[in-house]
């Protein structure tokens, strides 16, 4: 039903407009005289030192790894919810293969210590 | 009348992203206006009626990997791509014909070849998550189940390369 | 106006996948390169999920399982690419010229 999704885009057009109108605003109503100081990055007082764009260390892409993982498990696991009843024993059997597997290798990264932050 | 301007609407805005995506210089703007082609695929897909499919789109690749695509440029930060002062001249002599060939090859087929055309209706929603459990469950039970063995394979893959040589 | 007809969804499915080819031949920078991939896959999936409507949901479905590969398919190619990043320091396609470091 088409009609479904009218909620859906009141809200996005409301949450637009609460974003862009607060923008617009405080553009309108504020105060402008920069100098160097006021523009320079707020690093909790201290004075930032060297370049923001250093390099990250890898295992935040481990992190995002085990993210894209059960991202897609969820995916899977929504047609299976919203069928539960009709699959029976057969389905649940189904998905808790599906599970297992991928709980296999949530415990290998584990074991190998790739969730360790030292 | 609705859905030919949503549809005009949606699919400009995804091929504008597509060619930005290759104007752009840096790696995240890049990454930025793929999120952009991602976001108006799913609503092209909402107007074709596919529910689930709309949805996926948006928790997986606008959602998983993307984050994936913006971590690595974060992570490398290898700022700006460097070209080569002079482009391959053998690059400008068969690419650009082959590229015309291709587009009117493509189009060609499309208006000789195409499908039967049936006017995509607005609000006629048939892939909801309901019929999509109903395939995946029964028809497509072992697809399902090697996908997981096959997203186990890239996590382990992905660890081990990630980690190698740390 | 014209009506929209799922032929209209076929050419925006081929204006996607030929800029995903353009992409794949002239950039050099690998993070792009592999995104221009994921535009062909997506270009793949209007396709499959605009014939589903012609045909029955099997589109739908492939589409879904496409979107989980193309999952897989980015985490082992940017591993890949962190992998050779330490080797290389450089994410340039044109330096990506040995088999075995």
């Amino acid at each position: 039903m088409p009609q479904n999704y009218v909620p859906i885009f009141i809200f996005l057009l409301i949450a637009f407009l609460i974003g862009a109108g607060t923008v617009l605003v405080a553009s309108l109503i504020r105060p402008n005289n920069p100098d160097k100081v006021k523009l320079m990055p707020y690093e909790c007082g201290i004075d930032p030192v060297d370049s923001a764009r250093k390099r990250y260390t890898v295992r935040f892409y481990i992190v995002a790894i085990l993210f894209v993982v059960f991202d897609v498990e969820t995916v899977f696991l929504f047609p299976w919810a919203v069928q539960f009843k009709l699959l029976g024993l057969f389905g649940f059997v189904e998905m808790m293969v599906f599970l297992g597997i991928l709980i296999v290798g949530y415990i290998w990264i584990w074991k190998k210590g790739a969730l360790e932050w030292i | 009348m609705l859905e030919t301007v949503l549809f005009l609407i949606f699919a400009a805005i995804c091929v504008g992203g597509a060619i930005n995506l290759l104007a752009q210089k840096h790696p995240i703007s890049s990454a930025l206006s793929l999120i952009v082609v991602m976001g108006s695929l799913a609503m092209v897909y909402l107007l074709l009626g596919a529910e689930f499919v709309a949805a996926v789109q948006i928790i997986i690749y606008a959602g998983a990997i993307m984050v994936l695509f913006v971590f690595v440029i974060m992570l490398l930060n290898a700022g700006e791509e460097e070209r080569s002062a002079t482009g391959s001249r053998v690059a400008m002599v068969l690419g650009v014909p082959g590229l015309l060939a291709a587009a009117v090859t493509t189009g060609w087929v499309l208006t000789r070849h195409g499908p039967a055309s049936t006017p995509v209706v607005l609000g006629e929603f048939h892939g909801s998550a309901h019929a999509i459990g109903r395939l995946l469950f029964h028809e497509f039970l072992l697809p399902f189940e090697v996908t997981s063995v096959l997203i186990l394979v890239a996590i382990m893959g992905a660890v081990v390369l990630a980690r190698r040589g740390e | 106006m014209a009506e929209i007809t799922t032929l209209h969804y076929l050419v925006v499915a081929a204006a996607l996948f030929l800029t995903g080819v353009i992409g794949v031949l002239t950039r050099r920078n690998v993070i792009i390169i592999l995104m221009s991939i994921e535009l062909i896959l997506n270009a793949v999936n209007l396709n499959l999920v605009a014939f589903s409507r012609l045909y029955n949901l099997h589109g739908q479905v492939f589409a879904i399982f496409i979107i989980a590969d193309a999952a897989a398919e980015a985490a082992i190619a940017l591993g890949i690419l962190i992998a050779f990043f330490r080797n290389k320091e450089t994410v340039n396609m044109d330096e990506v010229d040995l088999l075995k470091w």
